[in-house]
């Protein structure tokens, strides 16, 4: 067992979960929703990725863009039309309105793309570079510096820019955000697309490592809401250090004896049960 | 501390008043009732060999009383799901965990303690409780979005915990002798429906379930008020968890095989949510009215293929549009206390909308 090079996979596996945890700490402390579509919504982008690839020939991270705004106008109608009319109502409504559209998201998937597994191969795909006695795959470091990078731009849209604060006025208090003039379901729309717009960079980046299917986003929900435990809610800077922490502790339980692949999401709802009794506000979040 | 005197409508029917229209509408519901508990227990008799022998008219074939087995299945699980989810507010969204426990304490019981199946069932019944009284302690600390998807982690982590483990037969699973009586099972879910609906009633006319609607509405205040809210929350809880963990262990002889995907189907979880909210979350005819209903629909357009996509489809619009439209179930849309049709959907809407 290597330790070096298990901790370096586990930092760059860490990068995706930065991504993947974005989107879903922004729609939760903001608009009090957890989206359990939201791993859907991740395969959404996947697959954009690979028909960008496939019948156009364009490569995955010069794609992003792409993925950011289709995502982002597909988050921003679903708010808009759909989850604003329940968007007061108690949390179990939201929970299963998000289960409604998952299940509606994942089978037009399915009856478009079939169940088939899909991958993006890009003619760098097997490159790797050596540091000392560790191999590190271009491909998963570019993934990481592309989940930093939507990291700083989350950061800066919410903390510099009046949209951004209009999107944390509301998340502080709704009804007093509304008294200055915000309008709270153009708010809430900008903030889910935003979100949206997260989940389809984390399955791009997804889709440069790993064949996707239409179910195949399930499992990320279950850690993207990990993930936000992990950091604390409401913070661009908890989710990524969340990210990295989980994607580290996930790498490492599995290399764990007796432990293997087949404890993926067993593993996952361990760190989350430790967390929540241990640290409940998460390791860098707010007291609540 | 005041009481509340204006009823919270359409989230219980805990008390009904008693008027003389009240006591009349009793009245005919009981009757009802008998009836239709009647024809559920003699139809399917009409419907064995001997019956046929004798020249007895088929009502059923015995397709549709499968079809009733799995309908009653879902009415023990949403009913079950009610006590917790319902009248204590605690969104569980893995309670599938305690069908899976419960089907495979009855595999284990019979194929490798050679118990009978009756014996299977007691364990059936107590081991899920266990569990969740002793998973509960942590659990039901936590409140809303941590509790509900806690809650479905633990329905993940266990069953794939079971899925590696050798001694639950890993992932090949658990086949069990043979048990041919098609009749049997549907008595026995039958029976488990009855007792379902029968405990959610005594629970709604008890100080327990008083207790619980309490909790729901103010935890700190039912605590101030005196109400031992770590108590009664592990205890519905694993009241819930014996109740599902019941009909887990009447399924897995049915089945005859269980293994991951047939004992922890997180589906079994949504679906039974879907019922109780579909019907009227917090009643006692709630779940029941959604389970037959949302099974119904289901059987009909049940498909394979690209139909049974096309199926699911139109499950999550069905669930997209009740919660929207219907957030209270049938039950409070049909009750004859809120204003039906446009006006109720226009006030649902202002009330939950931005």
């Amino acid at each position: 067992m290597n330790w070096g090079e298990q901790i370096v996979l586990g930092l760059l596996l860490g990068g995706v979960y930065v991504a993947v945890g974005l989107g879903f700490s922004l729609v939760w402390g903001v608009l009090n929703i957890v989206n359990l579509a939201y791993g859907a919504m991740v395969m959404v982008g996947g697959y954009l990725t690979w028909l960008l690839f496939v019948h156009g020939g364009i490569d995955p991270f010069v794609g992003l863009p792409i993925d950011v705004v289709v995502l982002f106008g597909i988050g921003y109608a679903l708010q808009y039309v759909v989850i604003n009319r329940v968007v007061r109502a108690p949390f179990l409504y939201t929970f299963l309105i998000t289960f409604g559209l998952d299940l509606i998201i994942v089978n037009a998937l399915l009856l478009v793309f079939k169940p088939d597994f899909r991958s993006v191969t890009t003619w760098y795909s097997g490159a790797a570079f050596a540091v000392g006695p560790v191999l590190v795959p271009y491909i998963r470091l570019w993934s990481l510096l592309a989940a930093w990078a939507l990291a700083a731009v989350m950061w800066w849209i919410l903390n510099r820019t009046r949209t951004g604060d209009a999107i944390q006025a509301v998340g502080a208090d709704r009804d007093a955000a509304q008294l200055v003039g915000i309008s709270l379901r153009r708010t809430y729309a900008l903030t889910f697309g935003l979100g949206a717009a997260c989940a389809g960079v984390a399955g791009a980046l997804i889709a440069t490592f790993q064949a996707i299917t239409p179910t195949a986003g399930e499992p990320y929900t279950l850690q993207a809401f990990v993930v936000v435990i992990l950091g604390g809610l409401g913070r661009v800077s908890a989710t990524v250090v969340g990210g990295m922490m989980f994607g580290l502790v996930e790498v490492l339980a599995q290399s764990a004896p007796h432990l293997g692949a087949g404890y993926q999401n067993a593993i996952a709802f361990g760190v989350l049960v430790l967390v929540l009794l241990l640290r409940p506000q998460g390791l860098l979040g707010r007291t609540l | 501390m005041a009481v509340e005197t204006e009823p919270d409508e359409g989230h219980v029917a805990a008390v009904a008043v008693r008027t003389p229209a009240g006591a009349r509408r009793e009245r005919v519901l009981v009757v009802a009732l008998t009836v239709a508990l009647a024809a559920l227990v003699v139809v399917p008799l009409l419907s064995t060999d001997q019956a046929q022998s004798a020249g007895l008219p088929e009502v059923v074939d015995r397709y549709a009383f499968r079809v009733a087995t799995i309908v009653a299945m879902f009415v023990v699980i949403s009913a079950a799901w009610n006590l917790i989810g319902g009248l204590a507010g605690y969104p569980a969204f893995g309670n599938v965990v305690y069908f899976g426990i419960g089907a495979y304490a009855v595999a284990v019981l019979v194929t490798r303690y050679h118990w009978s199946f009756a014996g299977g069932l007691v364990g059936a019944v107590i081991v899920p409780a266990a569990f969740a009284g002793l998973i509960g302690i942590p659990l039901l600390r936590l409140r809303g979005h941590y509790f509900a998807v806690a809650s479905l982690g633990v329905a993940v982590a266990v069953g794939e915990v079971i899925n590696n483990l050798d001694y639950f037969g890993g992932a090949s699973g658990i086949f069990m002798p043979i048990v041919r009586s098609d009749l049997l099972f549907y008595y026995l879910m039958l029976g488990a429906a009855l007792l379902a609906v029968a405990i959610t009633w005594v629970v709604l006319r008890s100080r327990f379930g008083y207790g619980l609607i309490a909790i729901r509405e103010d935890e700190s205040a039912a605590a101030v008020m005196g109400v031992n809210t770590t108590l009664y929350k592990i205890a519905a809880y694993a009241l819930s968890a014996a109740l599902t963990g019941l009909a887990g262990g009447i399924y897995a002889q049915w089945n005859v095989f269980v293994n991951q995907d047939v004992a922890f189907n997180i589906d079994v979880s949504i679906d039974s949510i879907l019922m109780a909210l579909l019907g009227g979350i917090g009643t006692i005819w709630g779940p029941v009215l959604g389970a037959v209903v949302l099974e119904f629909l289901i059987q009909t357009f049940a498909g394979r293929g690209d139909l049974a996509v096309v199926t699911q489809i139109g499950l999550g619009l069905l669930l997209t549009v009740a919660v929207i439209f219907l957030p209270r179930g049938v039950v409070d849309f049909f009750g004859g206390r809120s204003s039906l049709g446009l006006t109720y959907v226009k006030r649902t809407l202002r009330e939950s909308g931005v």
